[in-house]
């Protein structure tokens, strides 16, 4: 939400607040009484941005399921954040990033949602894919050269509404707060997940992003740290386990 | 059966004059063989007639503007004609001028359409009427217009002054009695037959078409032959009268030509947007759909440059074919002037039942969206950038997948009958196996890597001559990252082949 939105809503906010008493008072008796209003308080809860600690547990799940119920447990929605950006830091490759959202990818593909991957480090493996439950003809991979037309990708997909989820890994250059900012807007607009791989150094910088989990490798297990959630306590973190089937020890023959 | 004969009688010069603003009053001849074929209005107040030779039209008019005749580009706006009668009535047949040698035309090009069938959807024969000869007056045509049972008969009608002034004032088709009438009224110099006929039917005194009909057939048939017998009887709706039918071309192709060269790719989107509307115009009267529009930038003597937008699902909409349009054209950057915009589809297509049926059911416009979203990456990205995976039945782990069009994304028919194998793959490959240090019977790639799992051999193609053996292991890195690693058992290195990330 911009500040402008802001602004207004608020100032609308305040005109409730100084009217309701004084429609009241004025009520005749005999009259039918006035369609209730709401409230400006419980207008004001409604409100995505403000973060209530007390109704943490009884808050509905708005999220979109993980898979991991650990990780479930943390997030404010009981899930990815819907139709906004959720960053993912992470330095190095191999540590089960993808196995985070693939559960989330399938159920969006076996519910006919497309799902784009723009700028993929590597080849994706159709026959991993396929094991873990992804329709691959919902499949698209986006190969988009220079800074630009991958921000304009990107920016085209969130928007579009066709799309389930993008996700996204950051190229060479960082780009600037403006832009990311654009994309949380397109995600919003758009109804869509968004997931952006970037640098485990960018962690230090500000984002507009709903959601930032710091990914790393302890032993066999993925560590997600939460660096910012919004309206949601941050700076927990979780262990995820690996595939019982990668991380079996078989007697080395060599 | 109603026939409608459009004659076209000053097409040789309009063909020619089109392109001149309506305001221009020079003078105009169009000449063949030394002769004056046709003459434009201010030359004609000038006494400039056609079959004046082309000396004496000079003298009437010495700033007299010549022009050859053009029968090639007659041909060619006779086609565009019929093709604009094709909007009006399925069955339309051109019919291009005949001349005899030396001679003037004995016959103008006409048009032949047959409007039972149009009558109902313009509210009458009279609207009908009236807005053809609106749309012909639009395009500048001079014409005049004949009714009849029959081809011959229409044509013959057309040329009827009284019948002409009927036709202005009628409401309604008139019965078979009325058209005998006319028919047996018309002058027999009107009759579609040689000059030579004509004349002799003149010297036996024959000057009403009634005197022609009241002969015993067999008669006529002794004096003016086969040909003439099955012409009356043709007009007298006796017997069949084919013309051949016009087909549209399975193509469209429009050019713009520019007087003044334009040298900005946005000023090109104006008239990008008449040919596209004129396309889609076309394409929605004939229930065709074109997947591909090729733009041809003319760049007059210093070549051309052809560009290529593609669709992927039929699309009649002109907003959106030019949008996509406008995301190529923001990216070409023009060489020189451009002097002519072309818009060409080569393959027309049916639309057929079942893509409509999928937009109003199920998940249509989910469906829609993604294809416009396709379209749009495809036309600012190019074609390349965009793929889909499938999986493919192979041995080797680098040919069980491979790269899908990204038009059959949303084909809900294919499905993959393919499995893929039951154990543990990479959701990363990487394009070429990446070779990994081998030191002291450790593996160090980034740090040193632990064999956790394996090996599972995959042993393929020793049946032909290069021969791939390997034996692949679960290998976990320094900092924890998960690899999948394979010893080639020919030349004993090891290299890294996906991630399991």
């Amino acid at each position: 939400m911009n500040s402008a939105e802001n602004f207004l809503q608020n100032k609308q906010l305040a005109q409730q607040a100084s009217n309701g008493p004084v429609l009241s008072g004025q009520q005749q008796p005999g009259q039918q009484p006035e369609p209730v209003q709401p409230q400006p308080l419980q207008q004001l809860l409604t409100r995505p941005d403000i973060w209530q600690l007390a109704s943490g547990q009884r808050r509905p799940r708005t999220g979109i399921s993980t898979g991991y119920r650990g990780l479930d447990a943390l997030l404010t929605g009981h899930g990815w954040p819907r139709a906004a950006t959720t960053e993912l830091l992470i330095d190095k490759a191999g540590i089960g990033e993808m196995s985070l959202i693939l559960p989330t990818l399938a159920e969006l593909t076996r519910q006919g949602r497309m799902v784009i991957l723009a700028n993929p480090p590597h080849i994706p493996y159709a026959p991993a894919l396929v094991q873990a439950g992804v329709q691959l003809e919902k499949l698209l991979i986006l190969h988009p050269r220079g800074q630009r037309d991958q921000l304009w990708a990107a920016e085209q997909s969130l928007q579009s509404g066709a799309c389930g989820a993008l996700i996204q890994w950051q190229g060479k250059e960082t780009p600037a707060d403006k832009d990311l900012r654009r994309l949380q807007v397109a995600a919003r607009d758009g109804d869509c997940l968004h997931f952006h791989f970037r640098p485990g150094s960018c962690a230090q910088t500000p984002s507009p992003a709903a959601l930032r989990l710091q990914l790393k490798s302890d032993g066999e297990q993925l560590a997600l740290h939460l660096l910012k959630q919004s309206s949601g306590k941050s700076g927990q973190r979780v262990h995820l386990a690996r595939h019982p089937d990668l991380v079996r020890r078989d007697q080395p023959l060599h | 059966m109603l026939w409608l004969c459009i004659q076209l009688p000053k097409l040789p010069l309009e063909a020619l004059t089109r392109a001149h603003r309506a305001g221009d009053s020079a003078a105009v001849a169009v000449t063949q063989h030394s002769l004056v074929v046709e003459a434009n209005q201010s030359a004609s107040t000038q006494h400039v007639e056609p079959g004046l030779s082309i000396a004496t039209a000079c003298a009437y008019c010495a700033e007299l503007q010549l022009l050859e005749r053009d029968p090639e580009r007659e041909e060619q706006l006779l086609q565009q004609l019929a093709l604009w009668a094709y909007s009006f009535t399925p069955v339309v047949s051109p019919r291009s001028a005949e001349r005899e040698q030396n001679q003037l035309d004995s016959n103008f090009a006409c048009l032949y359409l047959e409007i039972s069938g149009s009558l109902k959807a313009y509210r009458g024969l009279a609207p009908l009427l009236q807005q053809l000869g609106k749309e012909l007056r639009k395009m500048r045509i001079s014409h005049f217009m004949g009714l009849g049972h029959s081809p011959s008969a229409a044509h013959l009608l057309s040329q009827l002054p009284e019948h002409r002034q009927w036709l202005l004032e009628t409401r309604s088709a008139p019965t078979p009695q009325q058209w005998r009438q006319w028919i047996s009224f018309a002058p027999s110099k009107l009759l579609d037959c040689s000059h030579k006929a004509i004349a002799k039917l003149y010297a036996c005194g024959i000057k009403r078409v009634s005197q022609l009909l009241a002969i015993p057939l067999s008669e006529v048939g002794g004096r003016f032959g086969r040909g003439f017998i099955d012409y009356l009887a043709r007009l007298n709706g006796s017997r069949p009268d084919p013309v051949p039918s016009f087909e549209p071309p399975a193509e469209f192709h429009s050019e713009l030509f520019f007087p003044s060269p334009l040298d900005n790719s946005e000023q090109l989107l104006f008239p990008a947007g008449r040919l596209v509307r004129e396309l889609c115009r076309q394409l929605q009267r004939r229930q065709l759909y074109s997947q591909q529009l090729c733009w041809v930038l003319d760049y007059g003597s210093r070549g051309s440059q052809q560009i290529q937008v593609e669709v992927s699902r039929p699309l009649l909409d002109p907003q959106r074919l030019i949008a996509l349009t406008k995301l190529q054209f923001e990216r070409v950057e023009l060489k020189e002037p451009v002097q002519a915009l072309t818009l060409k589809c080569q393959q027309l297509r049916p639309i057929e039942s079942h893509n409509l049926r999928e937009d109003f059911f199920d998940e249509g416009s989910k469906l829609n969206e993604s294809y416009q979203l396709i379209d749009k990456l495809k036309a600012r990205l190019g074609h390349q950038a965009l793929s889909g995976v499938t999986l493919k039945e192979s041995y080797l782990p680098e040919q069980a997948w491979q790269n899908a069009d990204s038009l059959t994304l949303q084909n809900k028919a294919r499905k993959h009958h393919l499995t893929p194998v039951n154990a543990p793959r990479p959701n990363w490959l990487l394009p070429r196996p990446d070779r990994i240090q081998q030191r002291d019977h450790k593996l160090f790639y980034d740090g040193e890597l632990h064999l956790l799992q394996g090996p599972e051999r995959i042993d393929g193609y020793w049946w032909q001559h290069h021969r791939h053996a390997r034996d692949y292991y679960i290998a976990r890195g320094a900092h924890g990252s998960l690899y999948w690693v394979f010893q080639d058992l020919t030349s004993e290195h090891w290299y890294l082949h996906g991630v399991y990330s």
